[in-house]
């Protein structure tokens, strides 16, 4: 049976789906990122090699995410594609009439308007990282709650307060003060909540015309008082897809699976490169004053790809076989 | 032979032929100050005040550049270039910034330029400028002559036969001889906008404009749309916009948005501009209100990130050649 790989490697966590021919999810995996790209896709291929037997065989491969050319060169990938278009992609699977999607994963925040089908805006946070997960990650560490149980929390405020979400930092010295002033946790948390989606709103959503169906994906997703806010906010229901953590991993999936049906074979390269090893290194090219810091990417010792240079001495010196971006 | 050291920065995207020409008909030699990279930069933001916009800042740093390779450094003070329209007060400033900020800098040639009240100021400004260099006003106006046609053939190969500045500069700057051309060829075609030393300098641009023609586009820039278009569609404006840059873009802006061939606009701005917070918001409102053109608008400073810069627009591209294949 063919089944497409689709591999989404971002800040904070690296997500794996296999799909099969009619873009059905077989399998998906959620792991931590936790700084080490290479690692933890290895990780996850050694964890999916368990699940697939020999009746599965893997025709195509997706990367996206931050880490996507440096996971499209240690896996042979098919496809790179940007994580904008990659969950684009993947909303508008699952939910064919979708307008719009918002997205918040472990350091960034996007929004993406569709339109019969198609992307016709988009916006990124910028230079704030405020609202995403890892902010959410770290409150809910210093509350010393599971992140996972920090959303239900929510849901049981009876009188959400109001919190600055401007910045993670005053957010955090606000909602300390609060907890100081007597407020309940619940209320706290949903406050929170209300702040960040208000922030997200008027941020990454600012200008953009926000019409339902309305999609709710990322990592993010999971938390029950945010998308109690998001509703509460736009004042209509929120759509969070069954895999609303894996998305961009199941675009990558399908566009493989385009790509590989256009050009007939697939770059992958086996399981088998679960017991190569990879290693990267990085040094400072002393060519000009741009003094460029080049990385190269080695599968046991033979060097697979270059980049980083502005110049393309280095990329181009390289007659890699994927080409990179 | 006396050196004049112009800086790679600002107003060279716009002026350098005129100005090269100018001096070399006097007799110097003119130097250029490298192309930015990142020693440029770290040493402008180290230099500048923190207030100041990417390019100011990176002004700061090609001066340091041509300091004991040159004579003198040009230093003009930009405060006008049309009636009744003014330059940005960051650009006017520049020489006094320049000169507090402690670098021990050569010989300068300073000129005021101010044309707000006539354009006669413009000539008595030459005059200024070649005193520097002889008290003959016959050889003088000569020069003068000389570097505007020089700066005409600049400006008709954009405007008119859609040449994109740095390659154009090339004639000038010594780089090559034969400017690699851009051929007008049948690809889509994306508007791009932005000053000129942002979009132009490949550092601080991150190679945008190269990265676009990559994708497989044809970049159109406000300088290749002729001034008396620019001038037309900006005065539909409510308002007359007064500052000359930003009515470049504007007027860029809203020419692109009736042409059929363009089929997306993307906007860079530095943090920090003041016009541009004003401009771009305009542009990104009449943008969005035409529903019909996909937009992007891009902020570039000293700290912006090429992976957040490639994916934009990556994304963008996708969008564009998606929309284009389900019109098909």
């Amino acid at each position: 049976m063919r089944v497409y790989l689709g591999i989404d490697v971002g800040s904070v966590s690296t997500n794996l789906v296999v799909m099969d021919e009619r873009r059905e999810i077989l399998h998906s995996l959620y792991l931590r990122t936790q700084g080490q790209p290479i690692r933890t896709v290895k990780q996850g291929l050694v964890k999916l090699q368990a699940l697939l037997d020999d009746r599965y065989e893997i025709s195509g491969v997706g990367t996206t995410g931050s880490a996507r050319n440096l996971t499209a060169v240690i896996v042979g990938a098919d496809t790179v594609k940007n994580e904008i278009t990659a969950h684009a992609v993947a909303a508008a699977h699952l939910v064919p009439d979708v307008q719009t999607v918002l997205e918040i994963g472990g350091q960034d925040s996007k929004i993406i308007i569709l339109r019969n089908g198609v992307i016709s805006d988009f916006a990124m946070n910028t230079v704030c990282a405020a609202g995403t997960g890892s902010f959410l990650d770290q409150q809910a560490a210093r509350l010393g709650i599971p992140v996972e149980e920090f959303g239900k929390l929510a849901l049981q405020a009876e009188n959400p307060v109001r919190i600055a979400g401007r910045c993670s930092v005053f957010a955090e010295s606000d909602m300390i003060h609060k907890q100081q002033m007597g407020h309940s946790l619940p209320d706290i948390i949903a406050g929170l909540c209300e702040a960040l989606v208000r922030n997200y709103l008027n941020n990454v959503g600012k200008g953009k015309e926000i019409l339902s169906p309305i999609v709710f994906q990322g990592g993010v997703a999971a938390n029950a008082g945010m998308r109690q806010a998001f509703s509460r906010a736009l004042g209509t229901e929120v759509i969070v897809p069954e895999h609303f953590g894996v998305m961009g991993a199941l675009g990558a999936a399908i566009l493989a699976q385009e790509t590989v049906r256009q050009k007939g074979n697939t770059n992958f390269r086996g399981m088998s490169l679960v017991d190569q090893e990879f290693t990267t290194r990085s040094f400072e090219c002393s060519g000009c004053a741009n003094a460029c810091e080049v990385i190269e990417i080695s599968m046991d010792g033979q060097p697979l790809a270059r980049w980083g240079d502005r110049c393309g001495k280095w990329e181009n010196s390289l007659s890699a076989s994927l080409k990179i971006s | 032979m006396v050196t004049v050291g112009i800086p790679r920065a600002l107003f060279y995207y716009y002026y350098f032929p005129l100005w090269r020409d100018f001096f070399r008909q006097l007799g110097a030699e003119v130097v250029l100050s490298a192309p930015t990279n990142k020693k440029i930069v770290n040493q402008g933001v180290a230099l500048a005040v923190d207030e100041a916009c990417l390019p100011v800042k990176l002004f700061y740093g090609h001066v340091v550049d041509l300091i004991g390779k040159v004579d003198m450094i040009f230093l003009p003070r930009l405060v006008s270039t049309a009636r009744k329209e003014y330059i940005c007060p960051k650009l006017m400033g520049l020489p006094d910034m320049i000169k507090a900020s402690g670098i021990a800098l050569p010989k300068l040639i300073e000129v005021n330029i101010d044309m707000s009240k006539s354009d006669r100021a413009l000539k008595q400004a030459a005059l200024a400028l070649g005193r520097y260099f002889t008290n003959n006003e016959l050889r003088i106006l000569r020069a003068w002559n000389l570097a505007k046609f020089s700066q005409q053939q600049f400006e008709y190969l954009q405007a008119d036969s859609g040449q994109l500045a740095l390659e154009a500069l090339e004639l000038w700057n010594g780089e090559s001889d034969y400017p690699r051309l851009q051929r007008q060829e049948e690809r889509p075609r994306i508007g791009l906008l932005g000053h000129g030393y942002n979009i132009y300098d490949r550092y601080i641009s991150m190679d945008l404009i190269q990265k676009l023609q990559k994708l497989g586009a044809q970049v159109v820039t406000a300088e290749n749309i002729p001034a008396d278009i620019i001038e037309e569609e900006a005065a539909r404006l409510p308002k007359r916009m007064f500052w000359t840059l930003g009515k470049r873009q504007i007027g860029a802006a809203f020419h692109f948005l009736k042409r059929p061939d363009i089929i997306g606009v993307i906007h860079v701005a530095s943090f920090g501009c003041g016009p541009d917070s004003l401009v771009g918001e305009l542009i990104e409102r009449h943008m969005r209100r035409a529903k019909t053109m996909p937009f992007l608008f891009l902020t570039i400073d000293e700290h912006t990130g090429e992976a957040g810069v490639v994916t934009r627009l990556e994304a963008f591209w996708d969008m564009i050649s998606w929309r284009d294949a389900q019109c098909r």
